[in-house]
């Protein structure tokens, strides 16, 4: 269930981090070729802003629904295991490209 | 708790702040199937009665609340209206706004007025000094604030707001969380809100832009307030989520018990609209202010001061017509209960006429009888067929609407009275400004760091058009097709500009809107004072007939002004006062002006159009002004009543007789409907309602959805009373096709009568009425077309002369011999033959006010200074600085005084003169402070030898300085090239065949791109060439070509087509259009290099 939910569409499988969030909150990731299971959410945010930027650097990744490209990015600090010890990530989703980026934490925050 | 109340929302009317229009935000809480919302803008109740209304549309149940500045100026709060305590809100807002400029609640402030605070709820939410002592765990400090204000209000809850901001700050998830604690230790109510000022979280862009706007920087991560997109108005799942992530990290097991909280407090804040914010009230002065105990004494005084005024003006047979339908007029009145209403407004007019300021009328109102009797308005209503039940009546829910007319130039004055006698019963009324194209392109270009000249010349290409409509504009502009608008930059400031479209953006004076009221007007609506130092309500003019005060326009119309000027001129000059209100309204001489269409400077028919509608139209009667003025008008305009109305006036088409019933009605206007007050006479007329009844009807036809209504119930009743099918289809027929455009014939009679006014003050005293014209300048056109004019009237135009200008225009007699005065050319053509005035024998002099940069101050100084015995005494004793004596000189102010005209000396001796005298005196001296002492003798005064300044020096000069031309006429400069060129001067033009193409010059008077039904844009070109006007119309296809010319050159020479469209009317249609000094140079090198032709 967890293969299927994260490759959809074999033919182009997403870029970024493979996440499994079946109701926008993240279950269960893949780091490092091993498979986490998400004991406790420890904080999440969301951070957007600086479109006015990317309009002269021309990184303004535009689509339909976004005319500007804010950025717009919501973040989970979790507390995560694949079998055994447990480790603290964040877990992030580009709400743009939709594309998922994780990164291990030194500390719960 | 199923559905989540958010208790603060911040609109668009928290300025360059909330991105949403209260009614979106309702829209969205009714979709949300929310149950009540509040409203709780920062530093304004502006948006609370669009709000309710919204609120009643939908369903929703409005909270009214505002955010403010509370102890210190950034700290802020959220202060909410108790059930049945709006009142309590409004009247502490206005003591806050009257008390303390930056809007701040003080603690003294509040105790001084806790009579008020004592009703309301508070919030302290994440900005509050509460939270903030919360924040830095000073929960001592946090809980003695909290018991400083605990008696000053009905009740104090601490507001958990989480933005999912990253840490925890504020915002933050944690941070609610610990405000949450904080009030679960102390016991004290706690609710949740998300503080919301987006509707969408795509709306972020626009946020960032307004507080760019706000902050006046540009964008940065410093200058925006957010740090994400989460003020968004959510949904209740979404709150609901939020209040458990909350409670759950300050230790409960869910949100449940902070959302049951705000819910209570939601309960305790909801306000009826009807009751406690008063849709549908009706404030009318009270008894008192009017010197009466109660209302049957208000109907005593209305019915003796209407019978007063009604033997005055009525006698014979006709003061028993006007006594019967004054009976009618106070017995709908009496029903009304609008007695005080009359009594005001009449009350207002007297208060003028003593301080001698001129009133007229306007509107709807002239078809009172009352309102004549007053003497509010001036139009006899009878004899012109007004119906007092356009303007009001029993069968209509709203008050009626007068709106006064006084001179512009006193408005202020009047103002002054209205308060002094009404005091705290009256205020003016707010106008919110919103963002339109200009301002939203400067708005965004600035926050987006465009360069400024750029961004100048996108807004002033800008026509003053909605901010969504740029692309389009852009599209069909030719003249922005050059503006580069590809670049990512403009394209997102387009983009932008469009995304603030019509969000308000300050709140200002409605110009001339006050509201009367009674004692309690403070409960009513919340007030500041703006800028001009007035009581404002922070309601607009649709607002407060909302909540049903009574709004009197008090318009300053510079006509007025300017007719006031000419009686006191005429006064002056011949020595006995004219009581322009007493003439008769059919002098022959009069409408021959008007049919001359030489109306330049009267009220309503100058413009161009006009000019030529009346030319078509040849009006002979008062009766013809009405009409005229109404066929003017946009709706007849665009159901053009015109073409079958002059048709059958002069002959060209027989009107089909429908039934003699409707003879009378028909017959006034050619058999088209133009008037209101005809369609309500023929509906009444055919079915037997009164004619009250038969407004509604009139009213209902307005709306296409409800004629098809009208049609059913309109037929069988008018067949009943006798009248056949053709004739009911008939009339059906021309019911529908133009009940919905016409014009109301009361409103067009007040405009008409200023209007006939103004030209038989042109006609009889020309002189005088053009003074007053440049003097206060009523119209369209600038002030060298009206001297232009004056000169072919025959009229001397007197140079500025130190010893004899004054601060105004003023007429001179003058045994100079001026020009002959134009003569309307009385061809064949043309009609009958035209006598025309002549006004020779008249000077108008020049005003000192008109030299460029000069102070009335100084003017002031200059002419108590009187009289100079030379340049040099001016230079040492008038207290004009240098820029002005030379400006002074320049255009040839001290000519007499030096009698120029006979000396050997000319003006360039008089300018080294001049240079000599400051160089003596030295570059010290100020305005009229040092007394100068002379220890030399004053340089002596002799010619150089010099030659004196040309004659096109001279205009140039004036134009310069003056900004108009006044010694000669500027194209008087090209007349060998137009002569050559065969160019036709436009009082020639008549005497030429329609559909001929002529060349024509003249100067731009005017450039006017009004919107057409077509929705293709056309250009109405006016240029005038020392002999009148010329107007030239450039459709679509002509406009690529010569758009950028006709908006950017002064001087021009132009291709046309003739077209005659009536006895006296001429138009051009535009085939070519150049700058004249460019023809001319092309013209003088092809002469010289001997090339042939133009």
């Amino acid at each position: 269930m967890f293969e299927e939910a994260i490759t959809q569409n074999p033919a182009t499988p997403p870029p970024g981090a493979r996440v499994l969030a079946p109701e926008g909150e993240p279950i269960e990731f893949i780091y490092n070729g091993h498979k986490f299971h998400i004991h406790a959410i420890v904080s999440r945010w969301r951070e957007s802003g600086g479109w006015w930027n990317r309009i002269s650097d021309g990184k303004n990744r535009v689509n339909e629904e976004n005319i500007f490209d804010d950025g717009a990015r919501a973040i989970w600090r979790v507390e995560a295991a694949p079998v055994g010890a447990l480790a603290t990530f964040e877990i992030e989703l580009d709400e743009v490209t939709k594309t998922w980026l994780i990164r291990p934490t030194s500390r719960p925050a | 708790m199923k559905n989540f109340t958010h208790l603060r929302v911040a609109s668009g009317y928290s300025f360059k702040y909330g991105t949403a229009h209260a009614n979106q935000l309702v829209e969205r809480a009714a979709e949300f199937e929310m149950s009540a919302l509040a409203l709780t803008d920062i530093d304004t109740m502006a948006g609370a009665i669009r709000f309710t209304k919204s609120c009643e549309a939908s369903g929703i149940a409005p909270i009214l609340g505002i955010n403010l500045s509370f102890i210190q100026k950034k700290y802020r709060v959220t202060l909410l209206a108790q059930g049945g305590e709006l009142s309590s809100l409004y009247r502490l807002v206005t003591e806050i706004n009257l008390n303390n400029s930056e809007n701040l609640l003080t603690h003294l402030l509040l105790e001084r007025f806790s009579q008020y605070s004592r009703n309301l709820l508070i919030l302290h939410g994440p900005e509050s000094q509460l939270a903030q002592a919360i924040a830095s765990r000073k929960s001592h400090e946090a809980l003695s604030i909290f018991n400083a204000t605990r008696e000053l209000f009905a009740n104090q809850a601490l507001e958990c707001v989480s933005h999912l901001i990253r840490g925890d700050g504020a915002l933050s998830t944690s941070y609610a969380a610990r405000i949450l604690n904080f009030a679960r230790d102390n016991n004290l109510p706690a609710v949740l809100s998300n503080a919301v000022r987006m509707l969408d979280r795509s709306d972020g862009p626009v946020a960032d832009v307004l507080d760019a706007a706000r902050k006046l920087v540009p964008l940065s991560s410093k200058s925006v307030n957010r740090q994400n997109s989460e003020a968004y108005f959510k949904a209740s799942s979404e709150m609901s989520y939020l209040a458990d992530e909350i409670s759950r990290l300050a230790g409960e097991r869910d949100g449940k018990y902070l959302l049951k909280t705000t819910a209570d407090w939601a309960e305790r804040a909801i306000l009826s609209p009807r009751k406690d914010i008063g849709i549908g009230e009706i404030h009318l002065p009270d008894a008192q202010s009017l010197g009466a105990k109660n209302q049957s004494e208000l109907a005593a005084q209305l019915r003796s001061r209407c019978e007063a005024g009604l033997s005055r003006r009525y006698i014979g047979a006709k003061s028993v017509v006007a006594a019967s339908r004054l009976e009618e007029e106070l017995s709908a009145i009496r029903t009304l209960g609008y007695e005080s209403y009359f009594l005001t407004v009449a009350d207002i007019t007297d208060m003028s006429r003593e301080r001698g300021i001129r009133v007229a009328a306007r509107g709807s109102g002239a078809g009172s009888l009352i309102c004549h009797v007053l003497g509010i308005s001036g139009v006899e209503p009878i004899t012109h067929g007004l119906l007092m039940e356009r303007f009001c009546s029993p069968l209509r829910g709203e008050l009626p609407d007068i709106d006064i007319d006084v001179e512009s130039a006193r408005r202020l004055e009047i103002y002054g009275a209205i308060f002094e006698k009404y005091g705290k019963r009256c205020a003016t009324v707010s106008m919110v400004e919103t963002y339109r194209s200009r301002h939203a392109i400067r708005d965004v270009g600035a926050a987006l760091g465009i360069s400024p000249m750029e961004i100048d010349l996108i807004a002033k290409s800008m026509p003053h058009i909605r901010a969504s409509n740029i692309p389009k504009a852009l599209a069909n502009l030719p003249e922005l097709k050059h503006l580069n608008l590809d670049t990512p930059i403009l394209k997102m400031a387009i983009e932008l500009a469009g995304r603030l479209d019509s969000l308000p953006r300050h709140l200002s004076m409605h110009p001339c809107a006050i509201v009367l009221a009674d004692q309690g007007l403070g409960d009513y609506a919340p007030q500041q004072i703006n800028a001009s130092g007035y009581p404002m309500l922070q309601f607009d003019k649709d607002d407060v007939e909302a909540i049903g005060l009574l709004k009197l326009d008090v318009l300053g119309v510079r006509m007025q002004s300017a007719i006031s000027y000419t009686l006191s001129e005429i006064e002056r000059i011949e020595g006995a006062p004219l009581d322009i209100d007493a003439i008769a309204l059919d002098d022959k001489k009069t409408f021959d002006l008007i049919k001359s269409t030489r109306t330049l400077g009267i009220f309503q028919i100058e413009s161009p159009g006009q000019r030529e509608l009346v030319g078509k139209f040849a009006p002979n009667t008062f009766n013809d002004l009405i009409i005229d003025i109404s066929l003017f008008r946009p709706g007849p305009v665009k159901s053009d009543m015109i073409t079958p109305f002059l048709a059958t006036r002069h002959g060209l088409r027989t009107r089909p007789r429908i039934h003699e019933d409707l003879e009378d009605i028909l017959s006034e206007t050619e058999g088209v409907v133009v008037f209101h007050e005809q369609v309500i006479k023929i509906i009444s007329i055919m079915t037997g309602i009164t004619l009250a009844e038969a407004d509604e009807k009139r009213r209902q036809l307005g709306d296409i959805a409800n004629q098809q209504a009208f049609c059913n119930w309109f037929y069988p009743v008018a067949v009943a009373r006798g009248y056949t099918n053709l004739v009911v289809n008939e009339v059906w027929e021309i019911l529908r096709a133009f009940a919905s455009f016409g014009f109301c014939k009361a409103h067009a009679a007040a405009f008409a009568l200023p209007a006939y006014q103004s030209s038989w003050l042109k006609t009889h005293h020309t002189a005088a009425f053009l003074a007053g014209v440049l003097t206060h300048e009523p119209g369209m056109y600038p002030k060298r077309v009206i001297l232009d004019e004056a000169r072919q009237w025959g009229i001397k135009l007197a140079p500025i002369d130190v010893n004899l200008s004054g601060v105004t225009y003023r007429v001179e007699r003058t045994s100079d011999v001026a020009r002959a005065p134009y003569l309307a050319p009385n061809v064949a053509s043309s009609g009958e033959v035209l006598e025309l005035p002549d006004a020779r024998g008249f000077a108008i002099r020049m005003s000192l006010s008109d030299i460029d940069g000069i102070d009335s101050k100084e003017v002031a100084n200059i002419i108590s200074g009187r009289p100079y015995l030379d340049l040099a005494d001016f230079v040492y004793r008038s207290g004009a600085s240098r820029p002005t004596t030379e400006s002074l000189l320049m255009v040839g102010a001290f000519d007499k005084l030096h009698k120029l005209s006979t000396s050997e000396i000319n003006r360039r001796d008089l300018l080294l003169h001049l240079q000599d005298l400051y160089r003596l005196t030295g570059s010290k001296r100020t305005t009229g402070q040092s007394q100068m002492t002379f220890e030399l003798q004053a340089p002596s005064l002799e010619p150089s030898g010099l030659p004196d300044i040309t004659a096109s020096e001279q205009v140039k000069s004036e134009i310069d300085i003056l900004g108009m031309d006044i010694s000669s006429h500027l194209l008087e400069f090209y007349g060998d090239f137009l002569n050559k060129i065969g160019a036709v001067r436009s009082s020639d033009l008549i005497k030429h065949r329609s559909g001929t193409s002529v060349l024509v010059a003249g100067v731009k008077v005017a450039l006017q791109t009004p919107p057409v039904r077509s929705g293709r844009r056309v250009m109405f070109l006016t240029i005038d060439d020392g002999f009148g006007c010329n107007d030239i119309t450039f459709f679509e296809d002509k406009q690529a070509d010569f758009a950028t010319v006709l908006r950017n050159s002064w001087l021009f020479l132009v291709r046309g087509e003739i077209r005659r469209t009536g006895p006296r009317g001429i138009s051009l249609l535009g085939t070519g259009a150049w700058e004249l000094a460019i023809s001319h140079d092309k013209w003088r090198n092809l002469a010289v290099y001997g090339a042939s032709g133009l």
